[in-house]
């Protein structure tokens, strides 16, 4: 309950080894001729993938109360907030309300 | 099975009920302040997103002054750092003494080869006159906003940096209480916070490394 | 002896009797300026910022005098225009970063938390120590850039200027940067203590109010702080480095400081407000001798105001040049922040109605809140109307709308909780015929100094103005006569509760009938604030039931320091 969790051997080994392989896979990806934006994401999918498996089995959220995920999505949440309104002004700076 | 020593625990303070409710205490403080280390580094990747959006063909250009070999290196040796603390929580939790000392020292050595390849990293820019800020006088990239791009570059693997060295100095106050036997199954919430700081700080370089080496 | 159930398991309780006047307390537990210093009793620390900002609001108090005394006539009387930019922004950056912020959160917080939980302390005592140390140090750095060079920027700090002006702008923001981490380390402990430590009983439900507030607030702080600090880092880096992020001169974007500026400042003002309707939520609730009307909507639209709270930024930059897409969104946003407001509003007089009110000086002060707030966020929101914000953005009206939600919301705020938890903190009771002496000589003053500059400013007078143009100057002349009179109600305040300390009477455990925990206890409180564990099985604001149900405890037996009851465990893993 409060992640006395004893994580299994086999657990952090198999994650490293996954993490590891993402890494080579997010620069094979980077060669390849993926166009404009759809880079980034994938990009962008691996890495938060990776992050993933961090927070879970490295981090124990997985094992933990639920609360301590609570916590780590609201932190990506205001951070979302906080870029996407920011953007709203700095993508459209010289559009004028027309862009309605 | 903390529940089982909390009698007896000399570590139990006294306005907690017991050693389970001392410790999701401390779990949930650790996890609150990572989120501020995420708002905190977020400042910056606004800063990024806002001007990569501004600037797409500068962030292609600058990249390329990055060396994308050493990143990703740099990448793999902090995963490795990541599970060697894990171990190392791993050791505490199983009562392995002399193990939790080696896990950390493991973790403190590959810290250190990440920070000795950023250096690396750092003084071939400074070699090219690739310098932070207004000192900034290199004159490969053909773009107005080049010094705006390092600047970011700078602050964000900069602040990263001192991440770690943090991390390296609390590691090495957890060896030397490790040394003194301070750790056990029965107690062990230092290395566990320290545990999930350091993944933090992985989680960080996971982001920054496609974002800063891998822009085509 | 008898049994109370709590989350399906019972524990063995009785009834404490509650000692008057002890002789044995906090206050005297131990002696000696390190056993303030050092202490991690969140009694004391609470204390001790209780003293630093009543010495910061004193600090920041002065200047306003000097202010408006400049002010009295067109002519330059007392300084120039470059010393004068220089004194708004410090008596600014005083009252919100070294009085507001911390006021009720650090000060009065910090005192009720544990107490009204049930606790013995915070979850972190000695990083609540540490967090007072770090906004002595913040606190220091700030006088010492006093000393410097005064910094002539406002409390902003916008860029460019930031970063051309010869005045200590690093050494202030390096101050603001570290009490940030204070006021974060504060929230974070009062988040976990909430979590964790709360009272066999004490369910998220049966909380008072002055918690759920603490608990958005902390929420805020925890999340908007760290953006100031990467803000504030990023400008110092921007003056010592020239990184070009936020300086037009190196191909950096001013409007883009402004959204880091705001994205934690506008969340912050509601770090000053959502204590205060804490407070007034006791107030009210006490002194009406009624149960609160709608605890739900008031405990949720805290963190309503919360999570709204935290996207509306952009109402202050409307002028900026950010694009209008953003305008008409964050107008938008604006408004929904006055819902949970009013929510919150209406609730407090529906509690009102038909209670038996005791206008005791608490109270008083709860009624100038409700008036005075009322007025200040009735007019943010007509400020967040875009039309009428950039016919009136930089003038006196915003001036007039930010004092009266900041002075005349958080800081009557803060006197009723002073005036209400006096006893608790200090075991002696204070002049009552003063003490509404004084409420009213505040009022009074208060809206003679600021209601003017809703005239003036809506008429187009600017704000951060040294000077100004003859048809104004009765307006301005009745704002300083205000500000004067603000300043004898505070002095008179500061006489009585001094004579109150020295030779004030006793006072009694609960001499409201209160029903909140804090008051389950002697006054002063015991060290560990209480001497038994008690055990909640009531709500907070159950007025129709006698005082003596609400002090029950676990059963001696049971209370041995080193739990062997399992009793309790368990009902806190359901926590
Ligand atoms: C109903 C809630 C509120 C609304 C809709 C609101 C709206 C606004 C708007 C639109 C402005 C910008 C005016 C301008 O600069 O042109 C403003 C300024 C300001 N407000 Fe509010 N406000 C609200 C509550 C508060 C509260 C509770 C506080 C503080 C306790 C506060 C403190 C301030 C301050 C300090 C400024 C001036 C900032 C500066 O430029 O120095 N407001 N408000
Ligand atoms: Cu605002």
């Amino acid at each position: 309950m409060s992640g006395h969790h004893i994580i299994p051997m086999k657990t952090l080994i198999s994650t490293s080894l996954a993490l590891v392989v993402l890494t080579i896979v997010t620069v094979a990806v980077f060669y390849l001729p993926i166009p404009a934006p759809f880079d980034v994401v994938v990009a962008l999918l691996l890495a938060s993938f990776k992050a993933t498996l961090v927070g879970m089995f490295f981090m124990g959220l997985y094992y933990d109360e639920k609360f301590n995920t609570v916590v780590l999505m609201f932190s990506f949440l205001f951070f979302i907030v906080f870029i996407g309104i920011t953007l709203l002004d700095t993508l459209f700076r010289d559009s004028g309300i027309s862009v309605w | 099975m903390a529940e089982a020593h909390s009698l007896e625990n000399p570590r139990l303070q006294h306005h907690f009920r017991n050693a389970d409710q001392q410790f999701s205490s401390s779990k949930l403080g650790m996890w609150l302040f990572l989120f501020t280390e995420i708002m905190f580094f977020g400042g910056l990747f606004v800063a990024y997103i806002v001007y990569r959006a501004w600037n797409p063909e500068l962030f292609t250009m600058a990249a390329s002054q990055l060396d994308t070999v050493l990143g990703a290196v740099n990448t793999v040796v902090l995963i490795g750092s990541s599970l060697t603390i894990a171990l190392a929580i791993r050791a505490a939790q199983t009562d392995k003494q002399k193990q939790i000392v080696n896990y950390l020292l493991m973790t403190i050595l590959l810290a250190g080869v990440f920070l000795v390849i950023k250096y690396f990293e750092y003084m071939h820019k400074f070699d090219l006159g690739i310098f932070p800020g207004a000192f900034y006088t290199f004159e490969g990239i053909d773009h107005p906003k080049a010094n705006v791009f390092f600047s970011i570059y700078y602050m964000m693997t900069g602040l990263h940096g001192l991440h770690v060295v943090i991390g390296i100095g609390l590691m090495i106050w957890l060896v030397v209480r490790a040394k003194m036997g301070d750790y056990s199954s029965k107690w062990y919430t230092p290395v566990e916070m320290t545990g999930l700081y350091w993944h933090l700080v992985d989680i960080i370089w996971i982001f920054l490394f496609p974002l800063m080496y891998l822009i085509e | 002896m008898s049994a109370a159930t709590t989350n399906g398991k019972t524990l063995k309780v009785r009834y404490f009797d509650i000692e008057e006047n002890p002789t044995e307390h906090y206050l005297n537990a131990e002696s000696g300026l390190k056993s303030w210093l050092f202490t991690v009793d969140h009694k004391r620390i609470g204390l001790m910022y209780l003293a630093s900002i009543a010495f910061f609001f004193f600090v920041g108090g002065v200047l306003a005098l000097v202010l408006r005394t400049e002010l009295f006539t067109p002519a330059e009387n007392l300084m120039t225009a470059e010393t004068y930019n220089r004194i708004f922004t410090v008596h600014g950056a005083v009252m919100v970063f070294l009085f507001i912020i911390p006021s009720i959160p650090a000060a009065l917080g910090n005192f009720l938390l544990p107490m009204m939980l049930g606790a013995k302390d915070v979850a972190f005592p000695r990083l609540n120590l540490a967090s007072f140390w770090i906004y002595s140090i913040g606190a220091l750095f700030t006088l010492v850039s006093l000393g410097v060079n005064p910094v002539d920027t406002g409390w902003t700090f916008y860029t460019p200027y930031s970063v051309q002006t010869g005045s200590a702008v690093i050494l202030m923001t390096i101050g603001v940067f570290i009490m940030g981490f204070s006021s974060i380390l504060t929230g974070m402990n009062f988040i976990v203590t909430i979590h964790k430590m709360r009272a066999p009983g004490m369910t998220w439900g049966r909380m008072p109010l002055f918690l759920w507030a603490m608990y958005a607030t902390s929420i805020i702080q925890v999340l908007a702080t760290p953006v100031l600090a990467i803000t504030l880092a990023l400008l110092i880096m921007e003056r010592t480095l020239g990184i070009g992020i936020f300086d037009p001169a190196l191909g950096g974007d001013p409007v883009l400081y402004q959204h880091f500026f705001w994205f934690y400042s506008h969340p912050a003002v509601y770090i000053m407000i959502v204590p205060a309707f804490g407070v007034i939520s006791e107030l009210i609730a006490t002194f009406s001798r009624k149960t609160i009307f709608g605890y739900w909507a008031i405990a949720m639209s805290s963190l309503a105001i919360a999570f709204i709270g935290s996207l509306v930024w952009g109402h202050h930059m409307f002028v900026s040049g950010q694009s209008e897409l953003s305008t008409v969104i964050f107008s938008f946003l604006t408004f929904f922040v006055g819902i949970p407001t009013g929510i919150k509003i209406f609730n407090w007089l529906a509690t009102m109605h038909k209670g038996s009110i005791d206008m005791k000086t608490p109270m008083l002060y709860a009624c100038i809140f409700l008036f005075l707030f009322t007025i200040g966020g009735v007019t943010g929101i007509m400020l967040g109307a875009i039309s009428v914000n950039v016919q009136l953005h930089d003038t006196y009206y915003v001036v007039a709308h930010f004092h009266y939600v900041m002075m005349g919301g958080t800081v009557m705020a803060f006197l009723g909780g002073l005036h209400y938890w006096w006893p608790k903190m200090t075991g002696k009771m204070y002049s009552e015929f003063w003490g509404r002496i004084s409420a009213i000589i505040i009022f009074i003053g208060f809206n003679l100094t600021f209601l003017p500059q809703f005239i003036m400013g809506s008429q187009g007078m600017p704000r951060r103005y040294y000077s100004y143009i003859e048809q104004f100057q009765t307006m301005h002349q009745l704002s300083t006569i205000g500000s004067y009179i603000l300043g004898v109600g505070f002095v008179i305040i500061a006489v009585y509760l001094a004579h109150s300390l020295m030779k004030g009477q006793k006072a009694p455990a609960n001499p409201w009938g209160a029903r909140t925990l804090d008051w389950m206890t002697s006054s002063p409180p015991a060290q560990h604030n209480f001497n038994y564990q008690p055990v909640c099985n009531n709500g907070a604001y159950d007025f129709h039931k006698p005082i003596a149900d609400f002090t029950l405890g676990i059963a001696e037996d049971e209370h041995a320091h080193e739990q062997k009851g399992d009793t309790i465990k368990q009902q806190e893993q359901n926590v």
